[in-house]
């Protein structure tokens, strides 16, 4: 029975995905607070940088992880944050729809910031979070 | 106003396959968002009912790099029929007011300077102040303690690093850029507030001093303080303050404590218990509302809500439609 239990928790560890905030090597740590500000567009500026966040396509699942993950927040709830947001003058992050784009997009511009699944992580980007499934 | 309408229309018809409610459109590709809102009210009190279209609208932002900048131009009470008994008066207030129009500059990550005219940061209902972003049709009294509007400069710190702590001064040592257009016409306000956010609690400090040009007491002094626990399907939030002048005591208190439940993202009940004592007028009060809000989509907020005073002839039922575009 030991055995088993053993078995079916190591399987449970093994499918679990890991998944990380990314930026490129110029961008200093950011603790989750910090990220969690910037997709908010809380926090605008960071190492001298225009904070860029970028999500992935709407109804990407990695997205929604993050969104529940990092912003702590419902579909309904950002959505009534980035209407409130309109009112005082800041838009939603830019969207792209693979991780492919994204990890361009962060290679050549400063301040930019998303996220993919880990098995898509190379050495030219640096890791700001990791978390997993 | 008939121009400014028709310069929307024509973007909205130019960007409508792009175009979703609550969040505007851009204008080409510049650093240019149009939006705007419109709140259509009614009012029924003892033998007293006001149909008004409160609010008309129109708002331009956009960023770039460091810099951004926000205007919005009003139309209030741009049509207002009241009734009191068998007599019946209709207004009609086609001036234009300038309500928000300021430069931000985002020096680094923790500082950021504003100059023009903005909501004063005070509080939590005087940063989403229009119908449809705030929970009910009427605003608190602790909306009286201070002025509205600030026309001058804006220094806020912040950080991000653990929690959300903001240190904000406000200072004016000027005209209103539109008088007209605010609670209080000032021409001094030195104000200050500190903000701290944890998972889903905040907790707000105000205080400061202005100079009014309208009132009995010219020098006047407001503190309020702010706390809210908001999580996905509730929020309780309560805020009291107090304004001074160098004489007296203006308003010993005005304060409220407010839950509101979300049934679903589309239907809200609030229930807010509030009481104020304000000596300028003469007047204290003590009071419920009970209300009720339909989202069909988050901009569009239909409203109702039914006000019980111990000052019984001040009872009434506020209904209103608000949409954000």
């Amino acid at each position: 029975m030991k055995l088993l239990l053993a078995i079916f928790l190591l399987s449970t560890i093994a499918s679990g995905h890991e998944y990380a905030v990314i930026a490129n090597k110029h961008m200093t740590d950011l603790s989750p607070s910090q990220i969690k500000a910037i997709f908010l567009k809380k926090l605008i500026v960071i190492n001298d940088f225009q904070a860029v966040p970028i999500n992935l396509d709407a109804r990407d699942p990695i997205r929604t992880k993050f969104e529940q993950r990092i912003l702590e927040m419902s579909f309904d709830r950002l959505q009534a944050h980035w209407t409130k947001e309109h009112y005082l003058g800041h838009r939603p992050p830019i969207s792209l729809k693979s991780q492919e784009s994204v990890k361009a997009f962060i290679k050549k511009v400063d301040g930019s910031i998303g996220y993919i699944e880990m098995d898509n992580m190379d050495d030219s980007l640096k890791i700001l979070y990791k978390w997993s499934d | 106003m008939h121009k400014l309408l028709g310069m929307f229309i024509l973007f909205l018809s130019l960007h409508a396959q792009d175009y979703e409610l609550g969040n505007g459109i851009q204008v080409g590709s510049l650093p240019l968002y149009l939006g705007g809102y419109f709140s259509l009210n009614y009012e029924n009190k003892a033998n007293e009912k006001k149909y008004s279209i409160d609010d008309l609208s129109m708002l331009g932002y956009g960023s770039y790099e460091k810099f951004s900048y926000m205007a919005e131009f009003e139309f209030h009470d741009l049509y207002s029929q009241n009734s009191v008994g068998d007599k019946t008066t209709i207004k009609r207030d086609t001036e234009l007011h300038t309500e928000r129009l300021y430069l931000d500059y985002e020096y680094n990550e923790h500082y950021t300077f504003r100059a023009g005219r903005y909501n004063s940061s005070i509080g939590f209902w005087n940063l989403l102040p229009i119908n449809v972003l705030r929970p009910t049709t009427s605003d608190p009294k602790t909306q009286d303690l201070f002025p509205n509007f600030t026309t001058g400069a804006d220094l806020t710190y912040a950080s991000y690093d653990d929690n959300e702590f903001k240190i904000d001064l406000m200072l004016q040592n000027n005209e209103d850029i539109d008088p007209a257009y605010n609670n209080y016409n000032i021409n001094k306000l030195y104000g200050f507030g500190g903000v701290y956010e944890k998972d889903n609690y905040s907790i707000k400090l105000n205080g400061g001093y202005f100079h009014t040009k309208n009132t009995l007491d010219n020098d006047l002094y407001y503190f309020l303080f702010s706390a809210k626990y908001d999580v996905d399907d509730y929020e309780i939030s309560s805020e009291i303050g107090r304004q001074e002048s160098k004489k007296r005591v203006t308003t010993p208190y005005a304060g409220y404590l407010q839950g509101l439940y979300r049934f679903t993202p589309k239907h809200v009940g609030i229930v807010r218990l509030e009481s104020y004592d304000d000596k300028l007028q003469n007047k204290s009060d003590t009071f419920g509302v009970l209300g009720y809000t339909y989202r069909p989509a988050y901009p569009i907020a239909i409203k109702s809500e039914y006000q019980f005073h111990t000052l019984n002839k001040e009872n009434q039922f506020l209904f209103s439609i608000s949409v954000l575009f």
